[in-house]
């Protein structure tokens, strides 16, 4: 799957560069922000309608009637199982992608959904479809992030 | 004048391809994976100093370094900057040998240090690579300097001094065309380093690594041996193959796989002007072993059918029934006894004529359309495989290539 995410911090918006202090990671001396959802309170950076914004990822924490997941699969998707959160298509930006420790390249971002739960919060859900026969074998994982314009 | 010549070699060439179009993945520790996307077979000069080596499984190379980032090959990418290198170098120069896809010869009688940075300045902010050029009056001593010097060096052997310099103490195993086998025999020599060799006794090296080893000998010493090859000579053999992306011992996919490798074949001998005599299929198992067989065809042909024929007859015995619960990891079809299309022995027997117009259809079709757009059915069940586009371009279909 895609288990963490990883942006440069030239690639993001000064103005969002404040209250990232908890993520800010150095990658050989270059800053970036790294968005897990192994944190306690996972968020992941979407931009949505022309907007680049910071919301929780998934529904780690149960606090919301939303699938308790962080990853919503295509096939799922397109058979209309989520249909009833009424879920617009976000594009999750990020340089990188990690499965089990192995970090990956991402050209054009992935490919996400955002829902809101009962008290209007917003949420994204990573999409992901199977694996392709090299990714499998690169991350030892059956199945993919969504990525954009892009073919691992 | 003295002649000189030049060796220019990209480095860590695959990464500063990907840095090209990637920005973001400049300054990091970066690994190109293999085709099967299991091995290192490129690495930065930061991975590099985690002590990740080439061919490395990722898996290995993660706990080493686990910042770093790992993508995809794309020979198709590869070959258009190594493409623009030798373009960019055709300029400047006379003659270029397009060596490998990295590295290049060239005439570089009558340059000195402005000439060969201004080369390694203009490659590094017109293309975006960067390179180790050396100059030295052979193309041993070129390319040995270069690659003392990586990476971004830039260094010309101008004198009998400078020569003398470079190669003193450097380990013998450092020159090409040394491989470790030879290297044995020399340290039994007492011979270990470039300047015991160049001056050893020439009558020794010859006996010992026949005329190859004397001609590195003596352009280790500054006498040109290999002249700059501007063409490349006439392949003995053709092969195409490689791992099947995962073992198989499904009957229909091996199937497809002879034909899927007999269909870049033909694309190679067509490209090479060939047809081929005799017919080699290997197979190497995942649980070990293999097996290689060699048919002579009824006459040397380039044809599809008369090939995939062959080769699953091939198949057959390479992988006989009594055996089918093995899994087949690799397979190579190699046309062994190439002729040349202007002038080959025609078979005494009339082989059987097959309908070329429908390779001629296909052939068209794919030239318009791209590459495998439109194939033999017997290739379907590899539906993974032409799932994904940058499997229609390997390292092997980089043509012109001096070397590999």
């Amino acid at each position: 799957m895609c288990q963490a995410l990883a942006l440069q911090l030239d690639d993001v918006p000064d103005i969002l560069h404040n209250g990232q202090r908890h993520r800010r990671y150095q990658r050989e001396g270059i800053p970036e922000l790294r968005f897990s959802f192994d944190n306690r309170n996972p968020e992941l950076p979407v931009i949505y309608e022309g907007q680049f914004l910071i919301l929780p990822w998934g529904n780690k924490q149960r606090r919301a009637r939303l699938p308790v997941t962080g990853w919503c699969a295509v096939e799922q998707l397109e058979a209309g199982q989520w249909q009833w959160l009424r879920p617009d298509a976000v594009t999750i930006p990020a340089n990188f992608g990690c499965e089990k420790g192995r970090w990956f390249l991402i050209e054009a971002g992935v490919r996400g959904i955002l829902v809101q739960d009962d008290s209007g919060t917003e949420h994204v859900y990573l999409l992901t479809e199977p694996a392709t026969h090299y990714y499998e074998i690169m991350c030892r994982h059956s199945r993919m992030p969504a990525l954009i314009d892009q073919r691992i | 004048m003295n002649r000189l010549i030049g060796h220019l070699d990209a480095d860590c060439f695959y990464v500063s391809a990907e840095r090209v179009r990637h920005r973001c993945l400049r300054g990091l520790p970066c690994g190109v994976l293999s085709n099967q996307g299991a091995c290192v077979i490129a690495k930065s000069y930061e991975l590099k100093a985690k002590g990740v080596t080439t061919a490395m499984p990722i898996w290995d190379a993660v706990p080493l370094c686990p910042d770093a980032v790992f993508v995809k090959r794309d020979f198709r990418w590869y070959k258009v900057l190594s493409r623009r290198m030798y373009d960019l170098i055709c300029q400047r120069s006379p003659a270029v040998e397009y060596y490998s896809i990295d590295e290049m010869f060239f005439d570089a009688t009558g340059w000195g240090w402005d000439e060969t940075r201004a080369l390694q300045a203009e490659i590094l902010h017109g293309i975006g690579v960067p390179v180790s050029i050396g100059v030295a009056a052979t193309k041993t001593l070129a390319k040995l300097a270069s690659d003392l010097n990586k990476p971004f060096g830039c260094f010309m052997i101008l004198t009998d001094e400078d020569r003398r310099q470079l190669i003193r103490g450097i380990p013998i195993i450092e020159v090409t065309g040394i491989a470790k086998r030879s290297a044995r025999k020399l340290e039994q020599c007492g011979i270990t380093t470039c300047d015991q060799y160049a001056a050893a006794y020439p009558r020794l090296i010859r006996k010992l690594l026949t005329v190859k080893g004397e001609q590195l000998l003596l352009e280790l010493g500054g006498v040109p041996c290999f002249p700059i090859a501007t063409r490349r000579t006439t392949h003995k053999a053709l092969a195409r193959g490689g791992s099947l992306g995962g073992a198989t011992n499904d009957p229909a996919k091996v199937a497809g796989w002879v034909y899927r490798n007999m269909e870049r074949l033909v694309e190679a001998l067509d490209h090479h002007l060939m047809f081929t005599e005799k017919l080699t299929l290997s197979l190497q198992f995942r649980e070990g072993g293999g097996l290689s067989k060699r048919a002579s065809l009824p006459e040397a042909t380039a044809e599809f059918h008369a090939l995939a024929q062959a080769g699953l007859h091939l198949l057959e015995f390479c992988w006989p029934r009594s055996v089918r619960h093995l899994r087949v990891e690799y397979m190579h079809v190699i046309a062994n006894r190439l002729q040349p299309r202007s002038c080959w022995q025609r078979g005494l027997f009339k082989a059987k004529q097959t309908d070329s117009r429908v390779t001629a259809v296909k052939q068209s079709i794919n030239d318009k359309i791209g590459r495998f757009a439109l194939r033999t059915a017997a290739t379907l069940p590899l539906v993974e495989m032409y799932a994904d586009d940058t499997n229609d371009y390997d390292i092997c279909d980089v043509y012109g290539k001096t070397c590999f």
